[in-house]
C-alpha cells in the first residue's frame, strides 16, 4: 500500500543494467492497479462519511479530508510511477531501432508485453515509411567510412543465398570469411552474427 | 515537469522521513503503532518524503530533519569527506538535501552539501580517469547514486578514447544484446 509496489517497478529498472530490459513485470503491474481501485473505494468511503455528516466537501477540513488526501496522494504517486515504468520501457524500446534493427533476437522478444511488441512494430514502420520518403538510410554508421568494403567472419550460421544490395547471392556459413560492401555488414554485425575483421 | 519520468527523482523521493501529526487523520493505515485505521495527533510516522512533502505543505504533520544529515555526519564529511559511506546512510544525498531543505528550514544545508560534493568529486574524477577496473571498485561503495553515474560516465568517456586512439574495428555486437546463449538443442 502507499507506493510501495509502484516503487518496487521503478526499482526494477532502476538496478538493471543500462538498456537492458527485464522481462515484462505484468503481475506487479496487476497488484498495483489493484492498490489504486482499493485507494479508490476508501477515498470515496470517506467523501460519503463526510456528505452523511451533511460537511460541506469542498471546504471542511475534518480527519476525513486528510484521509481522503492521502489516499488522493498515493493514488496520483502510484500513476507516476506506472507512467514512468512504461515510459522508461518504450525509450529504451526506440533506442533498439537505431542499434539493432528492426528485426528483434528472440531473446528480447521475449521480455516485452504484447503492446509493447505492437509499439515496436508501429515504430519501425513509421521509421521505415520516412527513410523512404526522404530516399535517406538513416540507421548506418554516421560517420563515412575510407573504404566502402570490409572484410568479415561469420560467426553464427546465417544461411545461405541472402541477398545482399547490390543483388548477389551469398552463402553465409560459420568461419566463413567474405568482402562484403560495409552497410550490407552492419546490419549483421550489430546483431553478432558477424566480425570485422581488422589487419 | 521533466522530472516526471525522472527515475532517480521518484526513487530520491521515496526516502523516509520521520514526521509528526498535528491534526488527526482518519481512514488511513500507515501508522503502524496505531490499532484502529486513524492517526492522533502527536504521533510520530516514518513516511516516504513523497507523502511527508505534502502533509507539510498542508500543515497537516511536520517534518523532522532525516538522520542522514545530522550532526554526525557534518563533522564526518567535513574531516574527510571521500571516505564517508554515504551510500549507506542515504543513496540520493544530495538530490533528497536539496528537497528538504525549504522545508525543514536548514539554512546551511545548501553550502554544507556543496562542500561534501566538491571534495568527494575530486575524488570521483581522479579514480575515474586512472584507475584499472578491479582497483576502484572498492571505493565505488561509498558512492551515491549520482557519483556513480558521473564516475561511469567518466569512465566510459575514457575507454572511448583509448579505443579511439588504438584505432579498433568500428562496429561492435549492440551491447543491448548481452551474453548470448548457445540455443538448446
Amino acid at each position: 500500500m502507499y507506493g510501495r509496489k509502484a516503487c518496487q517497478l521503478v526499482k526494477e529498472l532502476a538496478t538493471g543494467e543500462k538498456e537492458q530490459l527485464t522481462p515484462f513485470n505484468s503481475d506487479q503491474l496487476d497488484q498495483v492497479i489493484a492498490e489504486c481501485s482499493q485507494h479508490y473505494s476508501e477515498l470515496q468511503a470517506l467523501i460519503r462519511n463526510m456528505q452523511e455528516k451533511g460537511l460541506d466537501v469542498q471546504t471542511t477540513k475534518n480527519e476525513d479530508h486528510f484521509g481522503a488526501l492521502v489516499h488522493h496522494l498515493s493514488l496520483v504517486r502510484n500513476k507516476r510511477c506506472l507512467m514512468s515504468y512504461l515510459y522508461k520501457r518504450a525509450e529504451i524500446l526506440r533506442n533498439l531501432i537505431w542499434k539493432v534493427g528492426t528485426m528483434l533476437p528472440q531473446e528480447i522478444q521475449e521480455k516485452l508485453s504484447h503492446f509493447e511488441e505492437e509499439y515496436f512494430k508501429k515504430h519501425s514502420a513509421s521509421l521505415k515509411s520516412y527513410m523512404s520518403r526522404i530516399d535517406l538510410d538513416l540507421a548506418v554508421d554516421m560517420v563515412p567510412p575510407k573504404d566502402p568494403y570490409i572484410q568479415v567472419r561469420v560467426l553464427d550460421d546465417i544461411g545461405e543465398g541472402i541477398v545482399l544490395s547490390d543483388d548477389k547471392t551469398a552463402n553465409f556459413t560459420c568461419h566463413s570469411m567474405h568482402f562484403l560492401k560495409r552497410t550490407d555488414a552492419e546490419q549483421f554485425i550489430s546483431r553478432g552474427l558477424m566480425e570485422e575483421l581488422t589487419g | 515537469m521533466a522530472n516526471y519520468y525522472d527515475i532517480d527523482d521518484i526513487l530520491a523521493e521515496e526516502e523516509l522521513v520521520s514526521v509528526v501529526f498535528q491534526k488527526a487523520v482518519n481512514g488511513v493505515g500507515i501508522d503502524p503503532s496505531s490499532e484502529t485505521d486513524s492517526v492522533e495527533p502527536g504521533s510520530k510516522v516514518e513516511l516516504p518524503f513523497w507523502l511527508a512533502h505534502e502533509l507539510h505543505l498542508r500543515q497537516i504533520a511536520t517534518m523532522k530533519l532525516p538522520p542522514c544529515f545530522n550532526q554526525k555526519t557534518r563533522l564526518e564529511l567535513g574531516a574527510d569527506a571521500a571516505c564517508v559511506d554515504l551510500r549507506s546512510r542515504c543513496p540520493y544525498f544530495y538530490e533528497f538535501g536539496c528537497k528538504i531543505a525549504p522545508l525543514v528550514g536548514d539554512r546551511d544545508m545548501g553550502s554544507f552539501l556543496l562542500s561534501a560534493f566538491k571534495n568527494r568529486y575530486q575524488e570521483v574524477l581522479a579514480k575515474a580517469h586512472t584507475a584499472a577496473f578491479a582497483a576502484a571498485s572498492k571505493s565505488l561503495t561509498v558512492l551515491t547514486k549520482e557519483e556513480t553515474n558521473l564516475y561511469e560516465a567518466a569512465q566510459s568517456s575514457m575507454a572511448a578514447f583509448k579505443k579511439w586512439r588504438i584505432g579498433g574495428p568500428r562496429f561492435q555486437k549492440a551491447a543491448v544484446l548481452g551474453r548470448k546463449r548457445k540455443p538448446t538443442e
